[in-house]
């Protein structure tokens, strides 16, 4: 086994959590090493932002079958754009105990995730970090609350660079200076003057995209094509943003292609001492050797490597005293769409409606305090308007020929879909575990196996009323809607927000990580990604992951100066 | 959330539902136009060598895909050579997807076949007209979720094929779609429209 410098901090993954865990502990001057198990990006060879579909041999879709079969949620992920930087299911494959569906999207590079995410960046509200108490009684409280995470949201922001209002919304705070909001396209537009008359608000979207220059990045131009990674780093990514800043700093230093297999720890005083990787270029396993472990690999990563450090004296793996570890995996509630069209936009001249890809606008929690209902908590929706890079509505229709052609020129304009997010619940039964049957990655390291159902009580009940609040909203803002089936909801992961594994809490017989997401039973080691979530409201998770992982290592910080790491 | 509106094969996978309930009746009742005009098909002319169907099946195939999309105002699935995109397709299915291969040449053989019955010669040799009247015929259990039709499968793998080769070309996503996004814009003006406004 190969050895290396001591350092104060290893950080695992160079995703949303890693990339701020690095930058914060880099700026404060600790010697931090980043493992990262995937490679180096160059946007310029690995992003194809501006390829239009008859520029890819199979239109951007692979050869037929090429991809295997796609859970939910990932079919429309992997494509000729991306699949050179997805880890494709069938070629490195996950276990699922039977019955069990689980949509696990990996994407393993410098900046993971953020280089292809949906940039969609909402905080948590004060109701959010304690259901229990400030709403039903249900489930269990965050040991913290929206005022302990406040101040790293603003510091998040101010790093990342935001666009959106600051418009009041109960229990859904924005920030107060973020960059200007995106203009509404037609169907948007069209959507909050329905909305409003149901007394329904709709607001802009705050989005991890630039409407203007900062911080010497430049704007959005517009092309729509976030999904295949920006070409100029207008939109938020680890990559782009934070690895540059911090390959200046001559006390960071980044290791790529190597995956991190388990935590090596110190019998004598109990804390962690380094961790094993493996170098994927040669196999090899080597040691690196740090005085605290920040694991943001993303949460599933960062369990299957605590499990994977079990030994005689962890026997269930790695800081879980509590058995809790890998439980309580949530993700939101998510099914099919509602699809249509707006009548008054057909036959209208095609317009540009890409934007900054997203949605400009959308509709944040406003069912509160309701009595006598099958579900808890409440739900946000998102919706898409206008001309997309495929034929829209009008394909629907039966029918072939000049009429059918017709028609779907005429309503090419007039597309609008609508989705939603509610909040999902935690049960001790939706777990992930090492695979009993002894399943392994393409470097020998023991691969997770789920057991996990999407299909509960709440999650129906919660359905069926979004489902009738959404036609409600569609037909006051005009549109006609295609009749639809009602879906199960789809599995978790399908949204790529799954949370959870390794809650943080008061008490270490219940949860695995502190409230400043150390172990209970380590305190040299952190998970700082959504592994320590409680629970899983109905917004996106993105902007907390990075919120969290900013205040643990602010704090950890704080503890390297007292001298007590 | 999802891509917006880009995700094709997802809003592909509701084609034809409609007619599946009887909201979805009323809602094509109120929706389709009455009569549909048929268009006159120019014979091919092409050089083209298929990778995968033989001489007589590409004909076929060009003269169906140009029945889903015809030349009219403006151009179909012809001048888009969805043909030779199918073509290129389902050969390149031989390595993961070889079931559709096999989904073709049958689908091919039972048109033959239909024609023989319907027209006592092959699809190949009846007229543009025999040609669109047999298609119609297949594609009734779209609007009708009553009826049956022995070729309705193939029909509907042609029409997704189809539509999906033809808005995924130059010719159909910017010639006729006139797609302008996945440009650079230095501004994004949204909506404009007062009428949409208030
Ligand atoms: C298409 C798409 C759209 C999305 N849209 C949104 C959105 O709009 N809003 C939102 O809030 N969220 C969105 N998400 C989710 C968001 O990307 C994730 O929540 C976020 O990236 C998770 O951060 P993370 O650091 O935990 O994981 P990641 O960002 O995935 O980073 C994990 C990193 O760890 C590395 N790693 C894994 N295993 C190891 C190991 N053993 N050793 C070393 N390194 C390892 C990986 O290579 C990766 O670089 C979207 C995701 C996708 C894919
Ligand atoms: S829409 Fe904007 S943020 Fe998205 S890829 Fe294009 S330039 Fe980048």
């Amino acid at each position: 086994m190969g050895t290396h410098a001591a350092y104060d901090v290893i950080v695992v993954g160079s995703g949303a959590a890693g990339g701020i865990a690095a930058y914060v502990l880099t700026m404060k001057g600790l010697k931090v090493l980043c493992l990262e198990a995937g490679r180096m990006l160059d946007p310029s060879r690995d992003f194809f932002t501006h390829k239009f579909p008859y520029e890819w041999p199979y239109r951007g879709e692979g050869k037929p079958g090429q991809y295997g079969k796609l859970p939910q949620g990932m079919e429309w992920k992997i494509k000729e754009w991306t699949d050179h930087l997805y880890t494709i299911p069938a070629e490195d494959p996950y276990a699922l105990a039977p019955g069990s569906k689980f949509t696990w999207t990996r994407l393993r590079a410098v900046g993971g995730r953020t280089n292809l995410w949906g940039r969609g960046c909402d905080r948590f509200g004060p109701l959010d970090f304690k259901p229990k108490s400030l709403q039903d009684g249900w489930g269990e409280d965050w040991p913290i609350s929206y005022e302990d995470v406040e101040p790293y949201y603003d510091r998040v922001e101010q790093l990342i660079g935001v666009s959106g209002s600051s418009e009041e919304v109960y229990n859904t705070p924005s920030g107060k200076h973020l960059l200007p909001a995106f203009n509404p396209r037609c169907g948007e537009v069209l959507i909050r003057k329905g909305a409003v008359k149901l007394g329904i608000k709709v607001t802009p979207k705050p989005l991890a995209v630039l409407s203007r220059i900062y911080d010497n990045r430049p704007p959005c131009h517009y092309c729509g094509a976030c999904n295949w990674g920006c070409d100029v780093g207008a939109r938020y990514s680890s990559l782009d943003v934070l690895v540059p800043k911090l390959s200046r700093q001559k006390n960071f230093e980044l290791r790529t292609n190597a995956p991190v297999h388990t935590i090596l720890m110190d019998r004598s005083t109990g804390k962690a001492r380094g961790v094993t990787y493996i170098d994927t270029r040669n196999g090899l396993e080597y040691e690196a050797y740090g005085k605290a472990v920040v694991l943001a690999a993303s949460l599933v990563e960062s369990i299957r490597i605590l499990m994977n450090s079990r030994d005689r004296e962890y026997p269930s793996g790695l800081a879980n005293s509590s058995g809790t570890m890998g439980h309580y995996l949530m993700e939101h509630v998510a099914f099919n769409s509602i699809e249509g069209f707006f009548p008054q936009l057909a036959g209208r001249p095609t317009s540009n409606d890409d934007g900054p890809g997203e949605s400009c606008l959308y509709i944040p929690r406003y069912n509160y305090g309701e009595k006598d209902r099958k579900y808890l908590r409440g739900w946000r929706f998102d919706f898409y308007t206008g001309c997309g890079m495929g034929p829209g509505p009008g394909a629907r229709f039966p029918g072939f020929g000049s009429a059918y052609k017709k028609k779907i020129k005429e309503l090419y304009p007039a597309a609008v879909q609508m989705g939603g997010y509610g909040e999902g619940l935690p049960f001790y039964w939706n777990y992930v575990e090492i695979d009993p049957g002894g399943l392994r990655d393409r470097f020998e390291i023991p691969q997770v196996r789920f057991h996990t159902t999407s299909e509960y009580d709440h999650a129906f009940a919660i359905r069926d009323e979004m489902y009738g609040q959404m036609e409600e909203i569609l037909k006051a803002s005009g549109a006609e809607i295609f009749p639809y089936e009602k879906e199960s909801p789809y599995p978790l992961g399908s949204v790529t927000h799954e949370a959870g594994g390794c809650r943080m809490g008061n008490d270490s017989r219940t949860s695995v990580l502190d409230e400043w997401n150390r172990c209970h039973d380590v305190k040299n080691v952190l998970v700082v990604d959504a592994g320590c979530f409680v629970s899983h409201p109905e917004k996106q998770i993105t902007h907390t992951i990075m919120a969290l992982a900013y205040r643990a290592s602010h704090h950890l910080a704080e503890e390297f100066r007292r001298g007590d790491v | 959330m999802g891509q917006r509106l880009i995700a094709r094969r997802q809003s592909l996978k509701y084609l034809g539902m409609l007619a599946g309930s009887v909201a979805g009746r009323e809602f094509l009742a109120a929706w389709l136009p009455k009569s549909e005009k048929a268009e006159p098909i120019r014979p091919t002319e092409s050089s083209y060598t298929p990778l995968f169907f033989e001489p007589e099946e590409f004909s076929a195939v060009e003269a169906l895909t140009e029945l889903i999309i015809p030349t009219d105002q403006s151009p179909g699935a012809k001048q888009a050579q969805v043909a030779r995109y199918i073509d290129f397709l389902v050969s390149a299915a031989s390595e993961y997807n070889p079931a559709l291969q096999h989904e073709w040449t049958d689908g091919l053989q039972l048109l033959d076949r239909l024609s023989r019955e319907k027209y006592q010669r092959s699809f190949h040799e009846i007229s543009a007209r025999e040609k669109q009247m047999l298609l119609e015929e297949m594609s009734l259990p779209e609007q009708d979720s009553g009826r049956t039709h022995p070729g309705y499968k193939f029909y509907r793998l042609l029409k997704e094929m189809t539509v999906e080769g033809f808005y995924t070309s130059q010719v159909g996503l910017i010639q006729v779609l006139e797609y302008k996004g996945l440009s650079a814009l230095s501004e994004f003006p949204g909506c404009t429209h007062p009428e949409h406004q208030s």
